[in-house]
């Protein structure tokens, strides 16, 4: 019994000790520290000025968020013609063609004109299945725009978080990029992965296994 | 003569081990890259065959008892054992948020804990994350990143799916250093301890049952997706990507302004 009182006047020292470090820690404001657990580099890529292009991007994903939100909240709306609505509204706000065009990489310039089109095809076909199963999953989350910033020249990340039903939170950034004043997403990152990014690897991986062909992932995304 | 014959034994291991690396260094594949992290995938062909018996496994058994834990513990349930065993890593959680210099970080988990054991009784409710402190898993495998370590080669390990070299290593020094196991096992409560661990099992499947159903049915190399996503994954939660705030540019990898497509 004194053993376990023991334990537990310590635990509370402990406590109270830890909680005053941790006060301090905040006092003297030691996030500069944080700085060297950072391996990412300096800020050189960032375009501060470019406050028009953030701003609208963000507003861009405000609204696709909206829109999108709108008919899948809907009840009134059959399992088609949400499909039909989404389908719509991935082909106005996604640049499909360029995500295609970075999916492929380098093997992008051992494509014959032929094998880019269907390639294009089968892949905006690919990416509007998958991307319509995801969304139809939607059961009431919440969806908060964050902040934005300039990426490069063309490009903006937006941040959001989606929040679902028990509280949990997820990052998601929408890399946007603006042509001619039309805004359209090329990468959603979720949690740190970029949706494009994985795909390249898989797409990589297809041709290398079978043997450099690019020809061989396009049979594949036909089957 | 005892030690004799364990030292030839020894010997036969290691030159055992040995011809494995050298066939699969012979075995010349082309650069795997995830952004810009270069990939050895040295073991791909035993790495894809532990992979198809996890996937098997998963369905056979792990994503079944895993929708038995959802149809028996509702989710308010799930959250508070999500919490608690959130709670009872913070030893680990601390320990590595040190090694890595990170003194902010460090102080987020002992903020964390006191006002969730005190407040949120016991660690089941989690009142800092409410209060905009928010968890953050720290591991071994992420210190020795910081400290410069690369992955050495990609590891696809029965049950517990993919990991590298440098992360396995990790997660073996962070179950054995856990103060939890040593101080149950001093008391001799080993049954506790490996009810922890058994539930995070539980809890970790549980979080990623549904991303992994996903995207087996939404990939096309559903292999080299999870390989990708491990990397990209490993590599946001080494930089402490701050959540809601702005990092660096340098996160994202490079993305061409195309011309021709």
């Amino acid at each position: 019994m004194i053993k376990n009182r023991q334990i537990l006047l310590a635990g509370v020292a402990l406590a109270v000790g830890a909680f005053s470090l941790s006060g301090a820690a905040y006092a003297f404001n030691m996030n500069g520290v944080q700085s060297v657990t950072s391996s990412s580099g300096s800020d050189s890529g960032y375009i501060m000025v470019n406050a028009d292009q953030t701003s609208g991007a963000q507003d861009f994903i405000q609204d696709m968020a909206k829109r999108g939100i709108d008919f899948l909240a809907n009840p009134d709306l059959t399992l088609e013609q949400r499909k039909a609505e989404f389908k719509d509204l991935l082909q106005s706000s996604f640049d499909i063609k360029v995500i295609g065009r970075f999916t492929m990489g380098r093997y992008w310039s051992s494509t014959t004109e032929e094998q880019r089109e269907e390639f294009q095809k089968l892949f905006e076909t690919m990416i509007i299945d998958s991307y319509s199963r995801r969304f139809s999953d939607y059961n009431g989350q919440d969806f908060d725009v964050a902040s934005s910033r300039s990426l490069g020249k063309s490009d903006t990340i937006v941040q959001s978080f989606i929040t679902d039903t028990n509280g949990q939170k997820i990052s998601v950034d929408w890399r946007v990029r603006e042509k001619n004043g039309n805004f359209k997403v090329i990468d959603i990152i979720v949690e740190g992965v970029s949706m494009t990014t994985t795909q390249r690897s898989e797409f990589a991986s297809i041709i290398q296994r079978g043997g450099g062909d690019v020809q061989v992932l396009i049979d594949h995304l036909k089957g | 003569m005892k030690a004799f014959r364990s030292a030839r034994h020894s010997a036969k291991i290691i030159a055992a081990i040995g011809c494995l690396f050298l066939a699969s260094c012979a075995n010349n594949q082309e650069q795997i890259y995830v952004g810009d992290i270069e990939v050895d995938d040295r073991f791909e062909q035993s790495n894809r065959m532990v992979f198809a018996f996890n996937d098997t496994v998963n369905d056979t058994v792990v994503h079944p008892v895993v929708k038995g834990y959802r149809y028996a513990v509702p989710a308010p349930a799930r959250t508070g054992v999500r919490n608690v065993l959130r709670t009872l890593r913070s030893p680990v959680n601390l320990g590595n948020q040190v090694l890595q210099g990170d003194m902010e970080g460090a102080g987020n988990v002992i903020t964390r804990t006191i006002i969730n054991v005190l407040i949120g009784v016991g660690g089941i409710f989690d009142v800092a994350g409410h209060e905009g402190i928010e968890y953050e898993v720290e591991d071994f495998g992420q210190t020795l990143a910081v400290w410069g370590v690369d992955h050495g080669p990609y590891l696809v390990l029965p049950l517990i799916g993919p990991s590298s070299l440098r992360d396995y290593t990790g997660y073996l020094v962070d179950g054995y250093a856990d103060p939890l196991r040593w101080y149950l096992f001093n008391i001799e409560e080993e049954g506790i301890y490996y009810t922890k661990v058994g539930l995070d099992y539980l809890d970790l499947r549980e979080s990623l049952i549904d991303i992994l159903e996903e995207l087996e049915t939404s990939s096309v190399d559903y292999y080299a997706a999870t390989r990708s996503i491990y990397y990209q994954r490993r590599e946001a939660l080494v930089e402490d990507r701050a959540r809601g705030t702005a990092g660096n540019a340098s996160e994202y990898s490079d993305f061409p302004e195309y011309d021709d497509y």
